[in-house]
């Protein structure tokens, strides 16, 4: 497996880009890239030139986190002001407005079969999931408080939530928070099922193997990307390579390779079954705040974005 | 049949004395030749025969009844006779001296020998054989000058004296005039030719000495053949062959010398060669025998220390330092020059090296070198002692000199890379790579320390790529290979207990019921656990931390490992692993002063002052205050707790800086270059307000931090970007946070960010701020302070907008989204402070809630006015820019009049001019006939360059024109600005009317340390704080913010010392000299093992 450069475009954002994603295909256009930055704009790029498709702004404050439906006409995407934004990916029009306050908003993320939107949920310690047809909180799904701890305990922020990953079959939700514990839930039942444990710095990203339903990656500050069985509660796995945070990770469509976009500026391809660094980019010049590959079938695609304000397309092979 | 014929006094009758059958009693014969009056010479005749017989008292017992009184008085007048008589056993008792061992009879035996000379000498003066005696004699006792006098004597008067020519010989021989000594044996050869073989021998010696050793075999040859017996000769030959240094020769040597042993047993030279060979063969008790003999039978200063040495050398070789020392010793005392025999010195040296005498070894060695200054091996030794003495410059000279003198001497590069590993680790590189290419040529096995230490100047060279190919070179083939190369993986863990993964041991025991081999050899740990060291460096965490776990599978007691790991844990923020392993660590040794304070640090992350205090404490005492870090830690500690106290108590404070500062100046005395404590010192003095003395110190502190990949010193960074912003200095100090972050944390530290938000604060730079901010929150999701700050900061910025005298509806535009972003940031906090305790007080919020609402409302009259504002604006921009064009136009008629006026003046004077020259010629014409076409071109030219001319001084002056635009336009803006902050001011006072003070400027004025450590926070506190008077919250409250801030505080100092990477570099180092300290040793034997042939 192998990673190469198609294209980079310096300056895609007026500032710091912290979010990606790929909008699947639709009947009428291609996959599309979505990027989300600290300069408020989420912004639409067509592969492989990476041509700007439109600019959508309607956030203040810093976007943190982009997602799209499988459909691939809807597209939300969060912001430090704690909003979601649910929006037509063609027209931009605004859908949907969503808030739960107290809760802030962090990484998002649809369910396979589009029709549930989770929300990482910061402070709140919890998961909010959005029913996509009525826009309405459909449930909120709390990591238990440790036994003995008072609700003004101070370690109880510690259960920051601030990822969440579905599994590729819908029916489990997992979430990583600031203390570096994963949590999984039943996703039909909302119930919560066990924590997994071994890092012990935020998790930032997590996401299953498309494979392997429960396979899960995690990527966490402590530079480690870490493998759980999610079922099992094992720890299968442990991968280092990275000079610091691990701020992404993702699984390509066949499931042999994983991404990472890590603080020390590189984007790095793992062989899962090595359970090794196989190639290391370097192209950028500042945190690479987030990869993703692209959904559905060949040729393999594969985005990073930067604290360097620029995008980079690899092809993946 | 030999015999003498006594003749019997008064008759023809003879007594026939046979001279084979002499009487065993030599009264016998002194009765006959008394009681006959037998002549003299018969006397000298018999006694001679006696002699021959080795019979010597009997010969000495004739002589001297021969040379009594009675016989002067009767033989007055036989001179010749009494002469011989004396002589001869002046000649007896010179050679009983030379051969007598002790000392006092030797002198004895000497004197009476004198006495005989003496006494020949009164008989006659002149009488050459007895000057020939005495010369002789003189030589038998050294006085080498003297004797040649004497012989001096006899050769003037016989040029030919046989005897007085081979004295002289001998004298010229010992005093080194070897030619002369030939000329003086050859001579005597042409005038004697059937001189006995000893002659030639002499005649052999000489060529030896001068070096034609062709020549000398033919002489000593013709000695054997004249005398088969010659061992003299015999032992010669042999050591020629024995010289001619080849296997033929040696074994052709021997067998000389052992028939120079058969025929005398007792020669010294043919014993010490022999044992020499012997000891070579490793026959040490016949080195012992045969040497003992040599000692016994000889008192020849240079042979008996050739004979003590051989001792000294087998004893050496069976390792019994303490009487080859002695031998040595005595060989050395029986050398007058050490330029004469220079082995004893070197083995002297050697054993006193290896007694640790390195005084006494140090002068031997050099009296080695000077007698063979380009000895390799002597000048090795010699660069070891020195550097065991510490004067590693001399040692470093030495080394150099042994490997110019022979650049394929690995061993020599392997000692001065050793050498040079500490000072100069380029050079060092160098020289080991030069060894072990050296070593490769030789096809010798390079040992594991050399690669070791090349893979750790590799390593602290940042060369981790050659590092790790020297790493695995010195570790061979190995189980180590499998996990280095990924294809061993540990077994997946239950998730829940992966907290202890780093002690997990499980994949060891596995592989081991698996049949395979977990061994790992004890020379190997030292590079195994460099190359894990190596691995973390390189982010290859995992792969480290089952390498460390292989090296205490196997050796539970290294501590090191234990550390290492515990540091990965720590690094990965798993305290409570940590804690263990460095308990594990303390288990091997209580009183490891690295793991002691390991786990003092880890108790400050864990927040237990007191603990981490003691534990500090105890790894000082076990350092005895002697470990730099120990003292450090202390100083640290007491510098926290300076800071930490929540109630800023100023003397305690006082105090704990004090002991801080004396404690990094005990280090400093110590260790004159530890930038940690030089930055401690330079915290101190900052904290006390000397920004200009700490800002020196940590600008030293981080030129010498950088260039060093072991040394990362953020702090440092960190602390003079405080520096420059408690001195106002925002520019820098934004480029020293900025590049501090970036070097040192990829961006990943938010609590910079914050300082940096903080510096763009005081600059007033609101959207710089912001940015930062936003930076950090996303950085740190889960510190709401952050998100207060934000809040504060766009209402700031919004305040400050709207104070604007000018404002465009677009900047009233943003503020009033910021300020709707700042009420619901607020408010978010404000519902979530219900949820979480985050440190602030929900009426505080709703203060600031209120505020902005305020403030909003404000921004929407504001707004309006604004949008008025603008229009009249552009209204009066229409008019001015009408007015500019009006301005404009005026400007280019006049421009144009002038022009006119200036051409117009031109035109004048052209025509005035061409009237005149038209009047010149026309009365030129008028004179003569002309060309006036060639005078009107003249004329034109003229008008085109004034024309030139003129355009060019109107452009120059446009230029300058608009340059005066330009700056009196800054100069404008200026002033606005000017008047737009005097505005403000004075809207500042109106807002503290409003309940809301500006912190600004107070802030400034403290610049107390608070506000360098705790920054925007504290603002963004110090701004409600004013409020709070008026709010009248309670006191809990206050001091739970306070509280809040502190903790603020305490991450980034916790982080200030930076000691964690001190203490993780320095195991490493350590254990790094371990494996120097093992590769020194083999060394060091090898040094003493080496040959000194």
């Amino acid at each position: 497996m192998k990673l190469a450069g198609l294209k980079s475009i310096e300056d895609a954002h007026e500032e710091s880009v912290w979010a990606v994603t790929w909008v699947p295909s639709t009947e009428t256009r291609p996959a599309l890239l979505l990027t989300g930055s600290l300069d408020e704009t989420v912004r639409l790029w067509q592969p492989d030139e990476l041509v700007n498709q439109g600019k959508m702004t309607g956030h203040c404050l810093g976007v943190a986190s982009v997602a799209a439906h499988p459909s691939g006409h809807i597209a939300a995407s969060a912001s430090l002001d704690s909003f979601v934004r649910v929006f037509d990916v063609d027209s931009n029009n605004t859908i949907a407005s969503l808030e739960a306050p107290p809760s802030e908003v962090w990484q998002l993320r649809f369910n396979p079969q589009g029709t549930m939107l989770a929300v990482a949920g910061g402070g709140s310690a919890s998961v909010k999931i959005w029913d996509t047809t009525t826009w309405n909180l459909f449930a909120t799904l709390s990591i238990p408080r440790p036994e003995g701890t008072k609700p003004t305990d101070k370690s109880s922020s510690k259960k920051f939530v601030l990822s969440v990953a579905w599994s590729p079959d819908g029916r489990r939700i997992a979430c990583g928070s600031m203390d570096g514990t994963v949590s999984v839930f039943d996703a039909d039942r909302g119930k919560f099922l066990h924590h997994l444990e071994g890092h012990f710095m935020p998790v930032r990203s997590l996401v299953f193997s498309p494979v392997e339903p429960r396979l899960l990656f995690t990527g966490s500050d402590d530079t480690h990307v870490h493998m759980y069985d999610a079922e099992g509660k094992t720890l299968v796995g442990a991968m280092s390579g990275h000079a610091s945070w691990v701020l992404s990770v993702d699984v390509s469509t066949d499931g042999a390779a994983l991404a990472t976009g890590s603080s020390d500026r590189t984007v790095r391809l793992w062989d899962i079954n090595m359970r090794g660094a196989v190639q290391t980019m370097s192209n950028h010049t500042d945190q690479v705040w987030g990869v993703a590959f692209r959904p559905g079938g060949m040729p393999g695609r594969l985005a990073s974005v930067s604290d360097d304000k620029s995008i980079s397309l690899y092809d993946y092979s | 049949m030999a015999c003498v014929y006594i003749p019997v006094q008064n008759s023809e009758e003879e007594v026939r004395v046979v001279l084979d059958q002499l009487p065993r009693e030599a009264t016998d014969i002194i009765d006959i030749l008394k009681a006959e009056q037998a002549s003299l010479d018969l006397w000298l005749i018999i006694a001679r025969e006696y002699f021959k017989q080795g019979k010597l008292e009997q010969f000495r017992q004739i002589l001297e009844e021969g040379s009594g009184s009675e016989i002067d008085e009767y033989y007055a007048d036989v001179r010749y006779e009494r002469i011989a008589i004396l002589n001869a056993l002046g000649a007896y008792y010179t050679y009983l001296g030379k051969i007598e061992t002790k000392q006092r009879e030797k002198e004895e035996h000497f004197i009476l020998a004198t006495q005989f000379y003496n006494k020949a000498s009164r008989i006659d003066i002149h009488e050459p054989s007895t000057w020939v005696g005495k010369g002789q004699l003189l030589l038998a006792k050294g006085e080498v000058d003297q004797a040649f006098s004497a012989f001096k004597i006899v050769l003037d008067g016989d040029r030919d004296n046989v005897p007085a020519l081979l004295g002289q010989a001998c004298v010229e021989f010992n005093r080194g005039h070897y030619s002369d000594s030939l000329e003086l044996y050859k001579r005597a050869l042409q005038v004697h030719p059937d001189c006995p073989a000893a002659v030639r021998l002499g005649i052999g010696l000489c060529r030896y000495k001068m070096g034609q050793f062709e020549k000398a075999r033919q002489a000593f040859q013709r000695v054997l053949q004249l005398d088969p017996e010659n061992v003299e000769a015999l032992v010669a030959l042999a050591i020629m062959d024995l010289h001619a240094n080849t296997a033929a020769g040696i074994r052709r040597g021997m067998e000389k010398m052992q028939r120079a042993f058969e025929i005398y047993p007792y020669c010294a030279m043919a014993l010490n060669y022999l044992a020499n060979h012997f000891f070579y063969t490793g026959q040490h008790f016949l080195v012992e025998q045969l040497t003992e003999t040599a000692l016994a039978v000889t008192n020849h200063g240079p042979t008996k220390s050739h004979s003590y040495y051989n001792l000294a050398r087998s004893y050496h070789s069976k390792g019994d330092y303490d009487k080859a020392g002695v031998y040595y010793m005595a060989s050395v005392k029986e050398i007058s020059k050490p330029l004469e025999f220079v082995f004893p010195y070197y083995g002297l040296g050697q054993v006193q090296l290896k007694m640790g005498d390195l005084r006494s070894a140090l002068s031997n060695f050099e009296k080695v070198l000077e007698v063979y200054p380009d000895n390799c091996d002597a000048l090795k030794v010699l660069g070891h002692i020195y550097f065991q003495l510490g004067q590693t410059e001399k040692a470093l000279e030495f080394m150099r000199k042994a490997t110019k003198i022979d650049p394929c001497d690995s061993q020599a590069f392997l000692d001065l890379g050793e050498l040079l590993i500490s000072s100069d680790g380029g050079a060092a590189l160098d020289c080991l790579k030069t060894a072990r290419n050296l070593l490769k040529k030789e096809g010798e096995e390079v040992p594991i320390e050399v690669l070791n230490n090349l893979g750790v100047l590799h390593f602290e060279r940042g060369e981790f790529e050659l590092a790790q190919q020297t790493f695995r070179e010195a570790l061979g083939d190995g189980i180590w290979l499998a996990f280095i190369d990924g294809k061993e993986k540990p077994p997946s863990i239950d998730a829940n207990a992966s907290i202890s993964q780093y002690k997990d041991v499980h994949i060891f025991h596995q592989l081991e019921k698996e049949g395979h081999l977990v061994e790992l050899p004890w020379n190997k740990v030292t590079t195994l656990f460099n190359l894990a060291r190596l691995l973390e460096q390189l982010h290859n965490i995992e792969t480290a931390s089952i390498l460390y776990r292989l090296i205490l599978f196997k050796y539970p007691d290294y501590v090191d490992a234990y550390l290492r790991l515990a540091a990965l844990a720590k690094a990965r923020n798993n305290f409570q692993l940590s804690i263990e392993l460095v308990n594990d660590a303390l288990k091997v040794n209580n009183k490891c002063p690295n793991a002691l304070l390991m786990l003092g640090d880890l108790e400050l992350k864990n927040d237990d002052w007191v603990k981490a205090k003691e534990t500090f404490r105890a790894a000082s005492e076990a350092t005895e205050g002697k470990d730099s870090y120990a003292t450090l830690s202390l100083g640290n500690w007491n510098y926290f707790a300076a800071i930490r106290n929540e109630k800023r108590a100023p003397k305690l404070e006082a105090t704990h800086l004090e002991k801080a500062k004396e404690l990094y100046t005990k280090v400093l005395a110590q260790h004159s270059a530890n930038l940690y404590a030089a930055n401690g010192a330079g915290v101190v003095f900052a904290e006390k307000g000397h920004f200009d003395v700490s800002k020196d110190i940590f600008t030293q502190v981080q030129e010498a931090a950088s260039g060093n990949i072991f040394v990362q010193m953020p702090d440092v960074w960190i602390n003079l970007a405080h520096v420059y912003f408690a001195q106002g200095n925002f520019a820098l100090a934004v480029k020293m946070y900025q590049n501090c972050l970036r070097k040192f944390f990829n961006n990943t530290d938010s609590q910079i960010l914050l300082y940096l938000a903080r510096t763009h604060y005081e600059a007033e730079q609101w959207q710089d701020c912001k940015k930062n901010l936003l930076r950090a929150i996303h950085l740190a999701p889960s510190n709401y302070t952050l998100r207060f700050d934000a809040g504060v900061v766009m209402q700031k910025f919004s305040a400050s907008t709207l104070q604007k005298p000018k404002k465009s509806v677009d900047e009233v535009r943003s503020t009033v989204a910021e300020l709707e972003n700042a009420v619901r940031l607020f408010r978010q906090l404000s519902a979530a402070s219900s949820l979480h305790f985050h440190g602030f007080d929900e009426k505080k919020i709703d203060t600031h809630v209120e505020y902005c609402s305020h403030l909003l409302e404000a921004a929407r009259v504001h707004f309006k006015v604004a949008e008025h504002e603008e229009q009249k604006i552009r209204h009066k921009q229409e008019v001015a820019r009408q007015m500019a064009l009006a301005e404009e136009a005026r400007r280019k008629a006049e421009e144009q009049r002038k022009f006119q006026l200036e051409r117009r003046l031109q035109e004048d004077e052209l025509k005035r001019v061409r009237q005149q020259e038209e009047q010149f010629e026309r009365v030129k014409e008028q004179w003569k006939s002309s060309t006036p076409g060639s005078k009107r071109r003249e004329r034109s030219e003229m008008d085109d360059e004034e024309g030139g001319n003129g355009e060019k001084r109107r452009r120059k002056g446009g230029k300058r024109r608009k340059k005066d635009k330009y700056s009196r336009s800054r100069y404008d803006t200026l002033e606005a600005e000017a008047d737009m902050m005097e505005d403000q001011e004075e809207l500042e006072d109106e807002d503290a009317n409003t309940n809301y003070r500006e912190p600004t400027g107070q802030m400034n004025e403290q610049d107390d340390e608070e506000n360098v450590q705790d920054p925007l926070a504290a603002a963004g506190l110090e701004d409600s704080d004013a409020e709070d008077e008026v709010a009248a919250p309670s006191t809990t409250t206050v001091r739970r913010r306070r509280a809040w801030s502190e903790s603020d505080d305490d991450e980034q100092q916790e982080r200030q010392p930076g000691s964690s990477p001190v203490r993780e570099n320095s195991a490493e180092l350590r254990s790094d000299g371990e494996g120097r300290e093992g590769g020194d040793k083999v060394n060091g034997e090898a040094a003493l093992d080496d040959d000194d042939d």
